[in-house]
């Protein structure tokens, strides 16, 4: 594993996309995993009428989105050994199922410290296939060094 | 270089007293690059700031508001308050004042700092005749789109050390001694 | 009201036994114009979570993260980590799971319950083996732009008491029981 120093990261920096189409059985497979059985997101007949989000369909659980955002993340921290501290997000657009949901992120923060204190802040974002954003979020990412 | 007269809108005795010219010590600021983050000591400031009247009455006037609590003694006190009540912001000349020009903290006084917005807590509302103390330390530091940020910890005591208020005091500094030197010289010492 | 066959997905011990169904006990949950403020002692969740491999794998496939750290045990084991490591919003399996149907923070499982945005800290990763029990509290409700939103404060502990992560637990809710029970019909019991 190679690992990266608190130095050599640059606000500005992107990290690789982390991209996933959706559809109503991976809402039931998130479900499960997730032990949220909120009929809002998996039950089509009941939602129809109840519309808790004013639309007729399921859609995607927030912390699932927030989940997919934050696989960006430990995709670069986890093989670097750095640790992810804070996490926050806002979901801005509900997602339907059939939509692609791509999450991108960028470093926008660099905080100097002190050894083991440093870290940065990623900034993330969730967007459908047609660019509409379904949800932001930032996380910290501490360094050991 | 300090041209402009402030000693017409003077009101209040500290007013008199504070030193308008922030580029006279400037070559003893903290700089940002420069700040120790390896304790968490917190340091004091350099002066304490007993509160009169004039002082609440001069910062509402310095904002332009007129509202009586703030401006007006006689109603102040017939008010559920009973004194004067000061602007929120008026946290903002008790830090000046105490941080003063030598200690830590001075480096809010920089000539080319920026404010990108801060971050109050109040416990308590301040009172004329308390006497404020502040405790401070280096609170983060970072940089965010080419730009240098500095936040310190302010808390505020009175006489009876009951905490009043605490400030995350934020600015965007120029990064080095070379660049504050920069903007004394009224140069931009600044890349973003 | 349970129509769909969740049961063909289930992997784990846990998915087998948790219920599905989120109606069944939707009388016995708090409701946001019910929860009282006055009362902000903490309390322990429903039960405790005991971390096996199978349980952060299957976290990691629900959310569709192939990471070999979170999902592959020999890959893992070999790695500076020496076993698996959850993804971060594992969180939200142990907080339904630990929160249960009839305690404290049980309105997270109300139908119609909105889900605006979260705020997680980790101080130390979850680890296989570990046994997690929560406490909580009320810590924010408020109103804003005609929505109803509940904030619980949720500590996560393992068994030797180390705090492991805090979730601020924020959901858009139906105000009043009787706006929960037209979502337990199927009709929409918000009126923003």
């Amino acid at each position: 594993m190679t690992k990266i120093t608190f130095d050599s990261v640059q606000t500005g920096q992107e990290l690789a996309p982390f991209t996933k189409k959706v559809n109503q059985e991976i809402f039931w497979k998130y479900a499960v995993a997730s032990f949220d059985y909120n009929p809002v997101h998996n039950d089509p007949e009941w939602v129809k009428t109840a519309q808790p989000f004013k639309v007729p369909y399921t859609v995607a659980h927030g912390m699932m989105t927030m989940s997919f955002m934050t696989s960006v993340v430990t995709n670069w921290a986890y093989p670097n050994m750095l640790r992810i501290r804070k996490i926050t997000s806002k979901f801005t657009l509900p997602v339907a199922p059939g939509w692609t949901v791509k999450c991108t992120g960028v470093i926008s923060e660099k905080h100097v410290i002190s050894k083991g204190k440093n870290y940065v802040v990623v900034d993330l974002k969730a967007e459908n296939q047609e660019g509409a954003l379904l949800g932001v979020g930032e996380i910290e990412v501490v360094f050991p060094d | 270089m300090n041209r402009i007269n402030f000693e017409r809108f003077f009101k209040t005795e500290k007013q008199k007293q504070f030193s308008t010219d922030f580029f006279k010590n400037a070559g003893e600021y903290e700089t940002w690059d420069e700040i120790n983050f390896s304790t968490d000591k917190e340091f004091d400031g350099e002066q304490t700031f007993t509160i009169k009247a004039e002082d609440m009455k001069a910062y509402a006037e310095g904002v332009l508001d007129d509202h009586a609590l703030m401006n007006d003694e006689k109603y102040a006190q017939k008010s559920p308050y009973g004194s004067l009540v000061p602007h929120p912001i008026f946290i903002t000349q008790i830090a000046f004042w105490c941080i003063g020009t030598k200690g830590q903290g001075n480096w809010i006084r920089t000539p080319g700092a920026r404010n990108p917005g801060q971050d109050f807590e109040f416990y308590e509302p301040f009172r004329v005749g308390e006497t404020i103390h502040i405790k401070m330390r280096p609170y983060d530091r970072y940089i965010k789109r080419g730009k240098y940020y500095l936040k310190y910890k302010i808390d505020f005591y009175s006489q009876k050390e009951v905490k009043k208020a605490t400030w995350i005091l934020t600015l965007i500094l120029p990064r080095t001694k070379a660049d504050i030197k920069k903007f004394v010289e009224g140069v931009r010492g600044l890349d973003a | 009201m349970s129509r769909i066959n969740f049961e063909r997905f289930f992997k784990t011990e846990k998915q087998k036994e948790f219920s599905t169904d989120f109606f069944m006990d939707a009388e016995d949950y708090e409701v946001w114009n019910e929860i009282d403020f006055a009362n902000l002692e903490e309390v322990d969740g429903e039960r405790t979570f005991e971390i096996k491999a199978e349980d952060i794998k299957a976290y990691a496939e629900g959310c569709l993260d192939d990471n070999p750290f979170m999902t592959d045990e020999e890959y893992a084991k070999k790695s500076p980590y020496k076993g698996l490591i959850a993804h971060p919003l594992f969180v939200t399996p142990i907080i339904f799971y630990c929160v249960g149907k009839k305690g404290r923070g049980n309105w997270i499982r109300t139908p119609g319950a909105r889900n605006p945005g979260q705020e997680i800290e980790i101080y130390d990763p979850f680890r296989v083996g570990e046994v997690i029990h929560i406490r909580l509290r009320p810590y924010d409700r408020y109103i804003k732009r005609g929505k109803y939103y509940l904030r619980y404060k949720i500590d996560m502990y393992n068994q030797q008491n180390i705090k492991k992560a805090t979730c601020i637990s924020t959901l858009i809710l139906p105000p009043t029981r009787e706006d929960m029970r037209k979502f337990l019909k199927g009709q929409r019991g918000l009126t923003d």
